[in-house]
């Protein structure tokens, strides 16, 4: 069986992901994992599926664009290689980076230079900018793998700066706190 | 992943609230230094203690570092002295006191608990040398702390340990005159004294313990100020029921907190994590004080009738919340009302809200007693010992902790200004009714008996 990673976009409403599985199940795929999630009315799933070998491709394209694109919805795929799965992870420790302030263009691509720079993977990432210069109105949560070898005090510096030249207030902590307080 | 909510909650407990693990103690046993040569005895404990405590401040900083919450601070708590030392006599006792002090210098920890005695059925040998000693042993020291456990609800109330307490109190304090008596400031007299304190004046490793344990003090008033700030703000309505849930949902956060950070710190260490402390502790800062929440909670002042129910409310709220957040929980648990340590404690004194009597009503639903409270200097021994022993009485019959940390400023009166320095703070010098007055009913000594456990009215 082969591995195919499949997005799906379009504006939300019922019956998305029944459209989509339906679609699989028709042609005999196997769904290892979905995650989707809705921004303001926008729908973006992402569908990691088995495929049989005796369908193609391109085959697959043509039964899910036939299906989708009726309702509005873009679909690409793509085949995953062995190397996307044994790629080993890097030893890293979990943290959340938290910013409030003022909006302007370029807060995410200023703070995210600085993760990428220091090897810094961001594994989710929730932002809200309201607009305007209400601090709390303007907001971005960064759960963020820092990796165990990096300097942690020149990423919390360069963070740091980053944040006060674009006015913002930060916040660096271990997820640890996170689960502490809020898992039982 | 959390939600945004969880997130910005506990983002705004970090850094606006003064939220830090108070203290991390590290309890260690010195009863196998034992030997009859003072010599021999001062080496052991000098290199127990340095060994074992080489890293601690160290890995406290890293894992403060690692979690982005200070541990403030890193102390050492001992054997009792008085059993670990019993063949030495007083002199030989201020030796012990000297290597104590030198080896929580080397370790560069603040304080070291455990120069104790345990006397609350009868004072043997070693307990007499070390009581005698204790003037000039806080005196001449910086780092060492005392206590003396003269009452339990088990054995009753030692009144001639409580007027030896008397009499060295005054002593400690007119040692010490030149910086308002604080020897005393290092010296707490107990009942029911638990054997994992990790805060000091009060820590010491009980004999029941293992060889080394870690116990973690955490504290956050401010913590829970704000929330019941915010939620009185959002809902001026709370009734007090719905603010008991409130402040025992941050002391679980609170303590979760000090549990994790404890635990990472013994795990560094290669110790067993001992208990968390779910203690209120103040600092003499605003926005760290047990006397800003009462008037959160709606009174004028601490000290003002309602205190003692409110703090009722406050105290066993924070040992619900603390005590379903931790796996194991000891040491004093409660909140704590120093009157020097607390500035706002020490202003509602200074301003007449809180008379000593008022605090000894409050110690019967809290934690600690009347701890840190600065009295004339011309209190008598007597006096001193009978206002220890009411306090005795207050935990020996409530099967609770209570303790005195009184200091009888030399040469100042009620009204008058007592300066501590530091964490121990400042403070006006409350009246103290019959300070200068004989005592014959406490001057009879004895045993007081181990209370009845029924006829519970």
């Amino acid at each position: 069986m082969k591995k195919m990673i499949i997005s799906v976009l379009g504006k939300d409403r019922p019956g998305i992901i029944a459209a989509v599985t339906h679609i699989l199940f028709e042609q005999d795929c196997n769904i290892e994992n979905v995650s989707q999630t809705i921004l303001q009315n926008e729908f973006s799933g992402i569908f990691i599926v088995g495929i049989p070998k005796t369908l193609s491709e391109d085959e697959l394209h043509r039964h899910l664009d036939a299906g989708l694109s009726p309702m509005g919805l873009h679909v690409y795929e793509k085949q995953l290689s062995e190397a996307d799965e044994t790629q080993t992870a890097v030893e890293s420790e979990p943290f959340v980076v938290v910013t409030k302030g003022p909006d302007r263009k370029g807060l995410v691509a200023s703070i995210t230079a600085i993760m990428a720079a220091h090897r810094v993977n961001v594994t989710n990432l929730q932002a809200l900018f309201k607009g305007g210069d209400d601090p709390n109105a303007n907001i971005m949560i960064y759960e963020v793998d820092i990796p165990s070898d990096a300097n942690q005090q020149t990423l919390r510096r360069d963070l740091r700066e980053t944040a006060l030249a674009l006015s913002l207030d930060i916040s660096i902590q271990h997820k640890l706190i996170f689960e502490a307080i809020n898992r039982v | 992943m959390f939600s945004e909510r969880e997130i910005l909650s506990v983002v705004e407990m970090l850094k606006n609230e003064n939220l830090d693990v108070r203290t991390v103690t590290l309890g260690l046993n010195l009863l196998d230094c034992a030997s009859d040569d003072i010599g021999r005895f001062t080496d052991n404990i000098y290199t127990r203690i340095t060994g074992a405590a080489k890293n601690l401040v160290k890995i406290c900083d890293e894992v403060g570092d690692k979690y982005g919450i200070p541990v403030v601070n890193k102390r050492i708590s001992v054997s009792p002295i008085a059993v670990a030392a019993a063949p030495f006599n007083a002199q030989q006792m201020l030796s012990v006191a000297e290597t104590l002090n030198e080896a929580a210098g080397a370790a560069h920890v603040d304080f070291i608990g455990g120069f104790s005695a345990l006397v609350e059925k009868g004072i043997a040998r070693g307990d007499r040398a070390l009581i005698e000693a204790l003037p000039e042993a806080l005196t001449g020291t910086q780092r060492v702390c005392a206590s003396v456990n003269v009452a339990s609800t088990r054995a009753g109330i030692n009144i001639d340990a409580v007027l030896l307490m008397g009499k060295t109190i005054k002593e400690a304090a007119r040692l010490t005159a030149d910086r308002d008596g604080l020897a005393c400031a290092k010296l707490c007299v107990f009942a029911n004294i638990p054997q994992d304190i990790p805060f000091m004046a009060g820590a010491y490793l009980g004999v029941g313990e293992a060889d080394a344990v870690i116990n973690v003090g955490v504290s956050g008033p401010g913590v829970v100020k704000k929330a019941i700030d915010r939620a009185t703000v959002s809902n001026p309505d709370l009734n007090l029921g719905q603010i008991s849930e409130i402040i025992k949902h941050t002391a679980y956060k609170v303590t979760r907190i000090g549990e994790l950070i404890g635990r990472d710190v013994a795990q560094r260490l290669g110790i067993k994590f001992g208990v968390v402390d779910l203690s209120l502790a103040p600092t003499p800062n605003v926005g760290d004080s047990v006397g800003e929440i009462f008037q959160s909670l709606g009174l004028a002042s601490i000290g003002v009738p309602g205190s003692t129910v409110a703090l009722a409310l406050l105290n066993d709220a924070v040992k619900k919340g603390g005590a379903f957040a931790s796996s194991k929980v000891g040491g004093l648990s409660g909140a704590f009302i120093p009157v020097s340590e607390d500035l706002n404690i020490s202003q509602a004194a200074a301003q007449g809200h809180l008379s000593i009597e008022k605090l000894e009503a409050m110690t019967c639903v809290c934690s600690v007693g009347l701890d840190m409270v600065a009295i004339p200097g011309d209190t008598s021994g007597e006096t001193l010992a009978a206002i220890i022993a009411d306090e005795m009485a207050i935990g020996v019959i409530n099967k609770k902790t209570t303790a005195t940390r009184l200091i009888p400023v030399p040469g100042k009166k009620a009204g008058d200004h007592a300066f501590f320095g530091g964490l121990l703070g400042e403070s006006i010098i409350m009246p103290v009714n019959n300070a200068t007055g004989e005592n014959r009913f406490l001057r009879r000594g004895g045993l007081i008996p181990s209370p009845i456990h029924s006829l519970v009215n």
